[in-house]
């Protein structure tokens, strides 16, 4: 028989790990001046525009249009002299109502850019009004918790309540780091990256049902050992398959990150960064959670 | 190999065909026909192959049609040539297995080809006002099927083929269209709100226009642009001697499958106009006596005495045609004088009729105005780009994961690779069934899938070579571990589906496309790992001579 690694003895190296990269993720993003919303959810303008003119940079598109304080970012092959041109709305009060001087403004930009700069061609133009950002977060949030809601239930249904705490706390460790990645990494939340946050949901827990999926087994084979070496064989035994799918999934991540082009990067980089904290919290912190909930109740 | 084995040899066989040849309209050439008009310049025709030719595709001319072959043509394509001077027509030619399997075909989205997407939202406030009272959400929802009414109206107006349009949510709507060019003219016509009138309709001379346009044309001769199509109907009318105090004008009908209208044969109808949409105060759905669904309305002060004298005795038996920017949408006959200023329309309408008739009406009693509250367009080059480099991620992707389960299972590597091109197959031809859009989130939902769609194979494989290790024979190692894999597989994979069904529910278009992707992904790869790979071990373990597995 294979030697048993014994993976609880580090759960609370794991737990203090999780807490100190969480606070490091936090005083990033504060230091940063917190979450940074794209014009998905926050409302603007967005315009990917070419410039004939070789001597135009990001200088003189920010300096030419210094009204609307834009960011600007040179994006694809040098020569094509490509950028992303963003003018986000900035709300105002705490109900986040637009003034309607920023809505002139966002109906102003393309036409000042035109004017200032005539060899240009928008390749493309993104304007999205303050109405939807609203709409948007609120169906996020939503939809996060009907996942885990229905994801408990299942898991409450095939295994038992325990499994879907473990699950679920492994889940909830992961997307939370993951947005605190996010803000600590500069990351604009938008539609993309809200999906990939959502796949990482879906990751998270399917590479943490295999293991449970082989600890319920053990039990219920040999009921002699205690719990925790049960726990310690399954991820033991199913640790190159966790290790496999992960590699290959990153394999795949990796090369959509590096070859998938601009439109795709900040969704790539979220997944990536999340493939890996599942990865962990697979093995270091779903059990642990699992073995402390079947303590609490056992008390 | 045993009946049952073969049995499923077959299946297994005719999965895999059917599935290549639902892929072929997607990934082999299409192609589209351009018909010139009669009178176009050489230099038109000459520009048109040109553009082409130039660019690598196959260009053959007949006449005033030339057909183009190729494999890059979409939709955005199709609507850039179709404003080129002397074109008369653009048309893809369905592929043949659309044609005989009635399969559609995976189209780009406009990120990919290049167009407009475009959301909008009824002026509720403007309502309010000219309401005096707040807004149910009922209302809001019923305002935005209006508006959403009087889009597909105009849908014409934007010369573009294969727009959609739908609501999003209940209070907004939203609009894409590929390969527009000018947007500026698009938000001009979503920007005016419609013109609604009532007049009677000359039966006679409608019968005449009715024989002589079946004879002569079809229904994809009537030009969609407001222009050429008043010509048309001009040209119509002269030929069957109209009198100068009528008009024709085209009556419109609904496909009940994409919710479009489309011009349906011309009528002939009174230029003096009875009513004006504004006289109408009200409609709703209701029944009658009989439990019929009729359309019930409601006269302004003024409209009533208007109404009684456009029902009064010499028009009994007439139709009334309600017209809405210039097209016909209902012509319900005239039975008796409605003096009260309320009255019905029955014809044996379903319910989704008569709601639309009532929205066309209200339209005229309370115009909508719309605003955009969110706008995209992308570029064709752009587009281009972003296919570009998804297409190279997803290779260099598929190529990693290939040859990393080619060194780590070394031949057992082989049965996996062969099932994640088969489930890339599957994925395919499932997506081209249901007429899937790819978006650029929908490639990313692709490559993920590569990576992921591995698993269930990894799950099984690493419990086939734990059940040899335990001594077990190479037939029992196999069945055992593909029994005892069978519900870790089953149950990783529903809490993933969970999720990419959640995420299909998350609003925006882009997104669903990658939801459905890793959907149909999924799905797929556990048929392929549970069915499709068990077989092919299935026919190697009754090999006796094998002493070995290479796992």
């Amino acid at each position: 028989m294979e030697r048993t690694i014994d993976f609880l003895k580090y759960k609370y190296i794991a737990f203090v790990f999780s807490f100190i990269l969480l606070c490091v993720f936090i005083i990033g993003t504060v230091a940063r001046g917190g979450m940074v919303y794209g014009i998905d959810f926050a409302g603007g303008t967005k315009i990917i525009a070419a410039f004939k003119d070789p001597s135009v940079n990001e200088g003189a598109i920010r300096e030419a249009l210094s009204a609307y304080s834009p960011t600007v970012q040179q994006i694809g092959e040098a020569e094509k002299n490509e950028y992303i041109i963003t003018f986000k709305l900035i709300t105002s009060g705490e109900d986040d109502t637009v003034s309607g001087a920023e809505l002139e403004k966002q109906s102003r930009i393309k036409a000042d850019l035109n004017s200032k700069f005539p060899g240009m061609v928008i390749e493309s133009e993104e304007n999205v009004g303050p109405a939807i950002g609203a709409f948007l977060k609120k169906s996020a949030i939503k939809l996060f918790l009907i996942a885990l809601i229905l994801m408990t239930l299942y898991l409450t249904f095939r295994f038992e309540f325990k499994y879907s705490m473990g699950t679920m706390g492994a889940l909830v460790h992961d997307v939370t780091l993951c947005l605190a990645f996010c803000g600590f990494a500069g990351v604009e939340i938008s539609i993309p990256v809200v999906a990939a946050l959502l796949t990482i949901f879906g990751y998270s827990v399917n590479d943490t049902i295999v293991i449970f999926d082989r600890i319920r087994e053990n039990t219920q084979v040999k009921s002699r050992e205690i719990f925790s070496e049960v726990v310690n064989k399954s991820l033991t035994q199913s640790l190159s398959r966790t290790l496999l799918t992960s590699l290959t999934t990153l394999f795949a991540v990796m090369s959509l990150y590096l070859l998938g082009g601009d439109v795709l990067n900040d969704f790539a980089l979220v997944l990536l960064f999340g493939i890996f904290i599942g990865t962990y919290s697979t093995v270091y912190l779903a059990s642990p959670i699992l073995i402390g909930w079947e303590k609490l109740k056992s008390r | 190999m045993s009946k049952g084995m073969i049995y499923k040899f077959i299946f297994i066989l005719f999965l895999i065909s059917l599935s290549v040849i639902l892929i072929l309209p997607t990934v082999g050439s299409k192609q589209m026909e351009v018909t010139f008009l009669e009178k176009a310049q050489v230099s038109d025709i000459e520009y048109v192959e040109s553009r082409f030719a130039a660019s690598g595709y196959d260009v053959v001319k007949e006449g005033n049609i030339v057909t183009i072959k190729g494999s890059n043509l979409t939709d955005a394509i199709m609507n850039e040539i179709n404003i080129l001077p002397g074109v008369e027509n653009v048309g893809m030619l369905p592929h043949w297995v659309e044609e005989t399997f009635l399969a559609k075909k995976i189209s780009l989205g406009l990120d990919l080809q290049g167009g407009m997407h475009l959301v909008l939202q009824a002026n509720f406030e403007g309502i309010q006002e000219k309401l005096g009272r707040e807004l149910t959400e009922k209302d809001r929802n019923e305002i935005t099927q209006q508006a959403l009414e009087l889009l597909r109206n105009r849908i014409d107006k934007f010369g573009v083929s294969e727009p959609s349009i739908r609501p999003r949510g209940n209070e907004a709507i939203e609009i894409q269209l590929p390969g527009v060019k000018d947007p500026e003219g698009v938000k001009n016509a979503i920007g005016t709100t419609g013109s609604l009138e009532y007049r009677i309709v000359d039966d006679k001379y409608t019968q005449l226009a009715t024989q002589l346009f079946n004879e002569k044309y079809s229904k994809t001769d009537v030009p969609a642009d407001e222009a050429l199509q008043l010509q048309f109907a001009r040209s119509l009318g002269k030929e069957i001697g109209l009198p100068d105090n009528m008009e024709i004008l085209f009556f419109y009908n609904r496909d009940n499958e994409t919710g479009n209208i489309f011009a349906d044969y011309p009528m002939a109808l009174e230029r003096e106009i009875s009513l004006e949409g504004t006289d109408i105060q009200e409609a709703v759905v209701d029944r009658d006596e009989y439990g019929q669904i009729i359309v019930m309305f409601r006269t302004t002060a003024e409209g009533a005495a208007k109404f009684a004298r456009a029902t009064s005795e010499p028009n009994h038996g007439k139709r009334l045609a309600i017209v809405l920017d210039k097209k016909v949408r209902n012509a319900p006959s005239i039975r008796e004088t409605i003096a009260s200023g309320s009255g019905n329309i029955s014809g044996g309408f379903t319910y989704d009729e008569a709601i639309t008739l009532a929205r066309v009406i209200k339209e005229g009693a309370l115009p909508v105005d719309l605003r955009i509250i969110e706008e995209r367009t992308v570029g064709p080059s752009l587009g281009q780009d972003s296919i570009e480099s998804g297409v190279k991620a997803g290779l260099i992707g598929l190529i990693g994961v290939m040859c990393f389960m080619l060194l780590y299972y070394k031949a057992a590597g082989i049965i996996a690779n062969l099932g994640l091109a088969l489930n890339i197959v599957f994925m395919l031809a499932l997506l081209s069934l249901l007429g899937f859009t790819l978006t650029l989130p929908g490639i990313a939902g692709f490559i993920l899938t590569v990576g992921m769609a591995v698993d269930a194979n990894v799950i099984i494989f690493e419990r086939i070579k734990e059940e040899l290790k335990k001594g077990k024979s190479i037939r029992m190692a196999i069945i055992s571990g593909y029994d005892r894999a069978f519900w870790t597989v089953f149950d990783a994979n529903l809490t993933t589906l969970i999720a990419a069904f959640i995420l299909s529910q998350f609003g925006t278009g882009p997104i669903k496309g990658f939801a459905v992707t890793l959907f149909i992904g999924i799905l797929t790869s556990m048929f392929t790992a549970l069915y499709v790979t068990r077989f092919i071990y299935e026919i190697i373990s009754l090999n006796k001579k094998i002493k070995k597995l290479y796992i």
